[in-house]
């Protein structure tokens, strides 16, 4: 990273975002959904609750049983508060993560009972151009990886027309193997740890 | 119940703690290997499904691939590649713990001379083969056994040649970089010196020697996303066949064409490709002995059309990560992240007409085979537990995933 790409990005105030880690405050009409969404269990998914066979076998741990409900919000406080790799300043205030571009949805809904769910997040880099997206998408991912349970499936991409090469990035952050493989480097382990250190 | 079902059968144990990649059967021996994310490879027992050594020290990063070499008597070769960029070569007496194979056969420096050995110290580590700029994905041993295919994310394709000098000496005879992204999978033709790779930049390729030059000789387009993985039909496998001469019919067919290929992508499809027949001529003589153009001259990718033959029945909501084509049985199996496994039947289509269709279609389909986790890979391999019923032919299906587990099917059908 030799010099800065975006010297000068837009920041949005940190007390603005939304936020489940902090008392209630007044919220903007905009971010209703979400919060109502997120007060009640969603009766449609019972799976967050119970976990059928074949499923239950294989997962010894009561993890299942005693998994807190994920939704959005949920989501959003994990990736908002991760920080960009050349400003001090997080995804969320910068808004390259936002709310309205997370969703959770049945990764298999014509299966019933299957606990599996997929997180999709939009990501919206500062710059069309900006070569670290792909960072920040494995930032993204390696926090998503290492905070939710197994069986959430990530699908981690830069929103439609934000970015000159979108594809390729996508392709590379949807590639398991190279993820893998980017755990296991030490040199870009370090820059990922680095925008993880500011999370809650 | 007279539907086809998966049954599961056993789980090899102890288990990894951490992602599994692959399991390889091995040719003769009623064993197989699991490579892991935990640097490690286990060797593990078909007979009573628990583990009998490990092979560890050798890789400074994740496994992700293993293979047996083939034709070998009263020892086991494995090669085994890693996301350190190397391919460890690993050796292992048959009968261990018996004294008397220690001594003569084959020169070894490492080899101790004590029986008593830890379990782990089994494992000679041979040679270790040094050439991938990134992380080795996939190798497959030729069905002869004297070359080894291997590939990386540097998207090239290199083959050794295991000169069986006792020295554990391996030559390069090719670097192929044709692809244009990672390599993901390689795997040798069943009987001839052909190779097939699979790629991130969505295509296929075929590789042959053509004097003394290895090339590309068809690159086949079709997926709509990474190829992760390939096999190649038996040679003698046929799918099912109503009469004596559809039979003699399909071989001959089989005898032009040679054998298919099968392909899972991340397009979430799993396709079978076929070689345009060669008309009066062997399967493997190239085309420059026809022509008489020097294989410098004659434009690579031309030599071989291969096109796709048929798309398996979408059964798979995401990527799909595994295929297998039983050459037992001709069936074929897939599995991937939606951690499903898929067993179909292939059947030639009631026709008089020349040549022969075949249909494919869903035999059986098990959901969460391994709970919640992803699949990464399937494998057909021989039964071999006590409580076999089918005979000597009977097969097993086993299949590796992400939480470290392996299990054993059988087919109930």
């Amino acid at each position: 990273m030799a010099e800065i790409q975006n010297s000068n990005p837009t920041i949005l105030n940190a007390a603005d975002l939304p936020t489940r880690l902090r008392p209630a405050v007044p919220h903007k009409p905009g971010y209703g959904t979400g919060i109502f969404a997120s007060a009640l269990p969603s009766p449609a998914n019972p799976a967050d609750f119970l976990c059928t066979s074949p499923y239950e076998s294989s997962d010894s741990d009561d993890d299942n049983l005693l998994e807190e409900l994920i939704d959005e919000q949920e989501i959003y406080d994990l990736i908002g508060s991760v920080s960009d790799p050349e400003h001090p300043v997080s995804l969320g205030e910068l808004a390259v993560v936002s709310l309205p571009d997370i969703k959770i949805t049945p990764t298999l809904p014509k299966v019933p009972g299957s606990p599996l769910q997929t997180v999709t997040v939009l990501i919206t880099p500062t710059i069309t151009h900006c070569s670290l997206a792909t960072v920040i998408g494995l930032g993204v991912r390696v926090r998503l990886e290492q905070s939710l349970p197994p069986r959430f499936r990530l699908d981690v991409r830069i929103k439609e027309g934000t970015h000159s090469t979108a594809d390729e990035v996508n392709k590379q952050l949807a590639d398991k193997e190279r993820v893998a493989a980017a755990l296991e480097n030490g040199a870009l382990m370090k820059v990922i740890a680095k925008m993880l250190e500011t999370c809650k | 119940m007279a539907k086809p079902h998966l049954s599961h059968l056993a789980d090899l144990t102890p288990a990894s703690p951490e992602r599994t990649w692959l399991t390889a059967p091995h040719p003769t021996l009623p064993i197989v290997a699991t490579c892991s994310s935990d640097k490690t490879v286990r060797i593990y027992s078909l007979t009573n499904f628990k583990l009998l050594s490990t092979i560890s020290d050798g890789h400074k990063r994740s496994v992700r691939t293993c293979a047996w070499k083939p034709h070998l008597q009263g020892e086991s070769v494995l090669a085994t590649g890693s996301f350190d960029a190397t391919v460890g070569i690993w050796r292992r007496w048959d009968k261990y713990g018996n004294e008397t194979n220690h001594t003569g056969a084959a020169a070894d420096n490492d080899m101790t001379e004590d029986a008593s050995d830890e379990e782990e110290k089994e494992w000679r580590f041979a040679v270790l083969l040094d050439g991938h700029d990134s992380e080795v994905k996939s190798l497959s041993w030729s069905a002869s056994g004297m070359l080894l295919a291997t590939c990386s994310r540097d998207k090239s394709i290199w083959i050794w040649e295991d000169l069986d000098d006792g020295d554990d000496n391996f030559e390069t005879v090719a670097v192929m970089q044709e692809h244009d992204g990672d390599v993901k999978c390689v795997a040798w033709h069943p009987a001839e010196e052909c190779l097939a790779s699979g790629s991130y930049d969505d295509t296929i390729r075929v590789w042959r020697e053509d004097l003394d030059d290895w090339g590309q000789v068809a690159c086949i387009r079709g997926h709509g996303g990474t190829v992760w993985f390939l096999d190649w039909e038996g040679v003698e496998t046929t799918p099912i066949l109503s009469s004596a001469e559809q039979r003699d019919q399909w071989r001959e067919q089989r005898a032009l064409s040679g054998s298919r290929l099968i392909s899972c992508s991340d397009d979430q499809t799993v396709r079978v490709w076929t070689r345009q027949p060669k008309e009066g001529q062997q399967p493997a003589m190239s085309s420059s002995a026809m022509t008489g153009i020097p294989s410098i001259i004659r434009p690579t990718g031309s030599d071989e059309t291969w096109e796709e033959e048929a798309v398996l029945p979408h059964a798979h909501e995401l990527a799909v990560y595994a295929v297998a084509w039983s050459r037992q049985t001709g069936l074929a199996a897939s599995a991937g992240a939606d951690g499903r496994i898929v067993i179909y039947e292939e059947r030639v289509v009631a026709s008089t007409e020349a040549p022969l269709r075949t249909e494919w279609s869903v035999l059986a389909v098990v959901d969460g085979a391994h709970g919640i986790y992803e699949i990464n890979h399937v494998v057909w391999t021989k039964r071999a537990d006590r409580n076999a019923e089918g005979g000597a032919d009977e097969e097993v299906l086993v299949s590796t995933a992400d939480d470290g587990s392996v299990k054993v099917w059988t087919l109930q059908r």
